[in-house]
């Protein structure tokens, strides 16, 4: 039995680093400013806990089998080794923390300047974009007065706020590559999470909160944006699309919206 | 002296209401026993739908027909309930926590009996009314085990939120109640019904692990009943704790204004961590515990292991944040609960370590419990490895809510917790039922579940890296999601074998205790106290005559010994 | 009686392994968990051993009952500093409304827990003078101050309740409802929670004042009453805690 359970070890270690090196499915290719730093970050804590894992396992194969027996006395613990492998594993976890902690101020804390605003609002099973229009403000909403989606005001725009005559809402996220992108996110109903694979991005958006966050796309393309944060039956097909088109494009893209929306 | 638990002149079997409605902590343990079996099948069918549903939508279940996405999170919120409440919280601690405690402490019975016996009879019917809950109207809540409001103050925001969530509050708040009665006891028994000679560092690890856990319980679910007060005022008292204003839920305006979605999350999980200690702290205990027992070996580093057990209960509370992180929470916060969780991997880190020193240089016997425990160290290493990933802010918010996290919390908290228990059933169903299980079908149990557990778990790390969010009922909606339905099938066909595996525990378990070989008081040579009376345990315990504690609990390979162990209660040398 | 403090524990000094199989000397009747309890289960049926397990079940509601005070203190005061976010202003706008309580009525109440928490004490002294005849082997002669404390008691909880009726009572007049605002539905909550909690004392204290009617043994009684007694006093000790909460963090 001994032998077996040891080569049962083996064969889990062995299919787990064919799983984890032949990597089937992984991160989807990265397309913003941060994606490169947290892929990186990943990469450090994958290979060191990969090989924690690996020697972990070969430690664990290897105290199970039969040679190990000893007739001595057996010991009852060693404060030197405790206090070793407490220090040396203290040391290994908070070194990976602080370099995550660097990350995470790098990432959320600090912010750019020079931001496109857009408004994400997530409303039960649908994804809004709001775009200030010329003027960069968005209008005031109240959603319970206002709000008729057949009516093609779903947020529910205050038609008497000047600053929100010019605003326009999308289905589709468009936005100029190499832009900071300003994330005003916010809920209609229940909690949802604006989640972008692409670009390694996800913020749960709350209902009576009004949540920034920023990002950059740093290629033109199409990228899936799923819900992540469970929001009732139609939570799986929560789904939207972000364009990533090049300045001048979107410039146009504005304008013709801009144009449509007007009256 | 008269006394009320020997009686050994009459040996008429108590009558049905008297043995249903007992008082003996064992009686009661066997109880929670199989409430908690018939929970993790209810459990365990719910996972298989699930499973089938997301591979084969259109597949018609028997009796079910075709699952719906309504259904499906009834699902999925049910089985995380029952798992996380009714298994992993209810077997290892107020199962086998209840039936073993007092034997290993050497005491005559649990501190206040009849509280303990409340505490199962209302845990019981909080189970009949979460199972109730699927045949109301509307079906069974569907917002997950973790309830976050709005969705689950508003019966508007889905099928299941209106009679399916009320009672889903109730059966917990039950459950808390439930808890916090058996808890009371644990305490008090370790404090005050210790045999003489028992110190504090000769109690077995079980006994402290519980003992930590009962404390643990006694904080979090009293925390847990509040909220879920504050959530049900909020659903029918028009408070406002939970609910903030301008809503608009399917086209129609909601009443409510002035609260704070965030403010659920904080004492959900101000609850919801330690609660994940509670569900494996004991389980912690338990594998220290045989791992001695098939090492032949004293616990390597017992005092540390105490040590770690105490920093794991005290740390837990402070944590909670790290599931917020992604939830608009101050972005600052993530620094203090990413250190403070950083610093919980560490005692985690100290009993793996004393685990793997344990077996070092033992004569380790292979019998199925030390199969069971030494898959929970191995299972225990890979899921508590994802946590650092988990841990830092930068990385989580991208695998937050993901299948990475379902991997990491199904291998640490689901699989391992389910290994010890499996470990413990082995190890201890001679003391409980009076006969050994079969060693061939145990090992042949552990065998699939082992590689059944991995293959189905691990490959959810990769579905979470490749962004796949989790409760998806359906892979359908989004392209990138169901360009991985291939993994996902072959997660099902795991899923599959390996809860058709448990077919072979369940045959065992039922067949053992009928015509199992009969067992020794001892039969795997323990020196802890419950092994110093007949199998299975009489009612009486250890009635008149109390154990008198010279040793401590893990006296194994005594040199000079006649046996290679001694028992804790033999005379002192 | 066993002797409480001897509490010695003879130890081969701290082996990592306490586990392990070091020989640990053994003194019969040390380092147990029951001190001075010497064997045979009849001890645990004494009062003494009854009356320690009751009071360390009273210590662990204590916490939990702590854990459920502390938690809404925490919602009370996170509550009142945050405020609500407002989407329209785009900023946290403060919308705590500052509570007017009807204070001669909560100095009333007060001032009833307060007599009553005496009057519980005066109750459980009497009782334990009791005691110390009946050991003594001497049936307690009639007492001429022995005062019906316990049902003092349990009539000033009583009144105390009523009280909290009216206050309540009195808001509501106010339009002051559960549901009205965030820091009415705290005030509601606390206060009911504190009287929930209370009733659970009263129920016991009336289980010890029927105790000489229904014949329960003045043993259980006096457990009761003394186990009680930290209880009480805890509520009117929280109580205050609570009038404070809503007298100084009005907002």
């Amino acid at each position: 039995m001994s032998a077996a359970l040891r080569l049962g070890i083996l064969l889990v270690v062995l299919g787990c680093l064919y799983l984890f090196l032949a990597q089937p499915y992984w991160f989807p290719a990265g397309v913003s400013s941060q994606s490169a730093l947290i892929d990186h970050q990943f990469k450090i804590a994958f290979w060191v806990l990969g090989a924690m894992f690996v020697a972990a396992h070969l430690v664990l194969a290897y105290v199970l089998s039969k040679k190990t027996r000893s007739n001595g006395k057996a010991s009852g613990g060693s404060w030197r080794l405790e206090v070793t492998w407490t220090l040396a594993i203290t040391a290994v976890f908070f070194w990976l923390h602080i370099s995550g902690d660097r990350l995470w101020s790098s990432t959320m804390i600090s912010e750019p300047a020079g931001q496109i605003p857009l408004e994400v609002t997530g409303a039960q099973f649908q994804w809004y974009f709001r775009y200030p229009g010329p003027d960069g403000v968005f209008g005031r909403i109240d959603a319970q007065k206002f709000a008729k989606a057949d009516e093609g005001n779903p947020l529910g725009i205050d038609p008497a706020d000047p600053a929100g005559r010019d605003d326009f809402v999308s289905t589709v996220m468009v936005l100029p590559v190499g832009h900071v992108v300003q994330l005003h996110l916010r809920a209609q109903d229940v909690i949802h999470s604006l989640f972008i694979p692409a670009m390694r991005f996800k913020q749960d958006t709350v209902p009576g909160m009004e949540i920034h966050s920023h990002f950059t796309p740093t290629q033109t393309g199409v990228y899936e944006i799923a819900c992540a944060e469970l929001c009732g039956i139609g939570h799986y097909r929560m789904r939207a699309t972000v364009r990533v088109v090049t300045e001048q494009e979107f410039e146009k893209w504005l304008k013709a919206h801009a144009k449509t929306s007007g009256e | 002296m008269p006394t009320s638990t020997s009686n050994p002149g009459s040996s008429e079997k108590p009558g049905f209401f008297r043995h249903t409605f007992s008082t003996d902590h064992k009686v009661i343990g066997r109880q929670y026993f199989f409430l908690s079996l018939a929970a993790v099948l209810a459990g365990a069918w719910l996972s298989l739908l699930m499973r089938i549903h997301l591979v084969w939508p259109k597949a018609a279940i028997p009796f079910l027909g075709e699952i719906k996405p309504e259904n499906y999170l009834a699902y999925l919120t049910m089985h995380g309930t029952l798992m996380v409440f009714f298994v992993l919280s209810t077997v290892p601690q107020s199962g086998f926590g209840t039936f073993f405690l007092p034997l290993q402490l050497g005491a005559p019975k649990m501190a206040f009996p009849r509280l303990t016996a409340a505490g199962f009879w209302i845990a019981f019917v909080s189970f009949l009314v979460l199972i109730a809950t699927f045949f109301v109207p509307g079906g069974a809540s569907g917002a997950g085990w973790t309830q976050y409001p709005p969705l689950s103050a508003l019966a508007s925001a889905g099928p299941g939120q209106a009679l399916g969530t009320d009672l889903w509050l109730v059966s917990i708040g039950l459950f808390c109640v439930a808890s916090l009665l058996s808890a009371i006891g644990f305490v008090i028994t370790t404090i005050r019904y210790r045999a003489p000679g028992m110190t504090w560092m000769r109690m077995p690890l079980t006994c402290w692990a519980w003992f930590v856990t009962a404390i643990l319980i006694l904080l979090a679910f009293s925390i847990l009943l509040v909220a879920l007060t504050m959530l049900m005022l909020d659903r029918h008292a028009g408070t406002n704790f939970f609910i903030p204003g301008g809503l608009l839920v399917s086209g129609k305006s909601i009443e409510h204004s002035g609260g704070s979605a965030l403010l659920w999350q904080h004492l959900f999980w101000f609850f919801g961590h330690p609660e994940v200690y509670i569900a494996i702290l004991p389980a912690m205990g338990i594998t220290s515990h045989l791992l001695a027992v098939f090492a032949r070996k004293p616990v390597f580093g017992y005092k540390a292991m105490v040590g770690a057990t105490l920093a794991i209960g005290a740390l837990g509370f402070m944590v909670w944040g790290h599931h917020m992180f992604t939830s608009g929470m101050n972005p600052y916060a993530g620094f203090a609960f990413s250190t403070l969780t950083t610093a919980i991997a560490v005692p985690s880190a100290i009993k793996t370590f004393n685990w793997v020193a344990t077996l070092y240089g033992g004569k380790i016997r292979y019998a199925t419990p030390l199969l069971f425990s030494a898959g929970f160290v191995s299972l225990f290493i890979t899921g508590g490895l994802t946590g650092p990933i988990l841990a830092q802010p930068a990385l989580d918010t991208y695998l937050h809510d993901t299948y990475f996290v379902v991997a990491h919390f199904h291998l640490i908290m689901a699989m391992a917790g389910l290994f010890a228990i499996f470990s413990a059933t082995y190890f201890w169903f001679p003391k409980m039922f009076g006969r050994m299980m079969n060693e061939r079908l145990g090992r042949l149990h552990f065998w699939i579940t082992l590689f059944g557990a991995y293959a189905t778990f691990m490959p959810m790390h990769l579905l979470g890296i490749a962004g796949h969010p989790r409760r998806y009922s359906d892979l359908t909606g989004v392209q990138y999601v169901a360009a991985m339905a291939p993994l996902q099938k072959f997660i099902t066909v795991a899923a599959i074998v390996t809860i058709s595996g448990q077919i072979i525990f369940m045959v065992n378990l039922f067949w053992s205790m009928r015509r199992g070989p009969a067992a020794d008081a001892n039969p795997w040579e323990c020196t802890t106290l419950e092994w110093a009376l007949p199998s299975p345990a009489p009612e009486e315990g250890f009635g008149v005559q109390r154990p008198q504690v010279s040793h401590g609990p893990y006296e194994y390979n005594v040199t000079g010994a006649e046996k290679d162990f001694v028992m804790q209660d033999a005379p002192a040398s | 009686m066993p002797i409480i403090g001897d509490r010695v524990e003879i130890e081969r000094k701290p082996k990592l392994g306490g586990g392990g199989p070091g020989k640990i000397p053994h003194r019969r009747g040390y380092g147990g968990g029951d001190d001075g309890d010497h064997g045979g289960s009849g001890d645990f049926r004494s009062r003494e051993q009854r009356m320690r397990r009751y009071r360390i079940g009273m210590m662990l509601c204590i916490i939990s009952v702590t854990a459920i005070f502390v938690l809404l203190t925490m919602v009370y005061v996170f509550r009142m500093g945050k405020g609500r976010y407002d989407e329209d202003a785009h900023r946290w706008i403060h919308d705590w409304v500052p509570l007017h309580l009807p204070y001669l009525q909560l100095w009333l109440n007060s001032l009833l827990l307060l007599l009553s928490s005496t009057t519980l004490e005066l109750a459980r002294r009497s009782m334990a003078r009791k005691e110390e005849f009946a050991a003594m082997g001497i049936v307690p002669p009639r007492m001429k101050r022995d005062m019906p404390w316990l049902g003092i008691t349990v009539l000033l909880g009583c009144f105390f309740l009523a009280g909290q009726i009216l206050v309540w009572n009195s808001l509501r007049h106010q339009g002051v409802f559960l549901d009205s605002s965030p820091s009415r539905s705290l005030f509601y909550i606390l206060t009911g929670t504190h009287a929930v909690h209370l009733v659970g004392g009263l129920l016991v204290l009336l289980y010890a004042v029927a105790g000489r009617l229904m014949a329960i043994r003045f043993e259980s009684q006096r457990i009761a009453v003394e186990v009680t007694g930290w209880y009480w006093h805890y509520l009117a000790f929280l109580w205050f805690g609570i009038f404070a909460l809503v007298h100084f963090a009005r907002g």
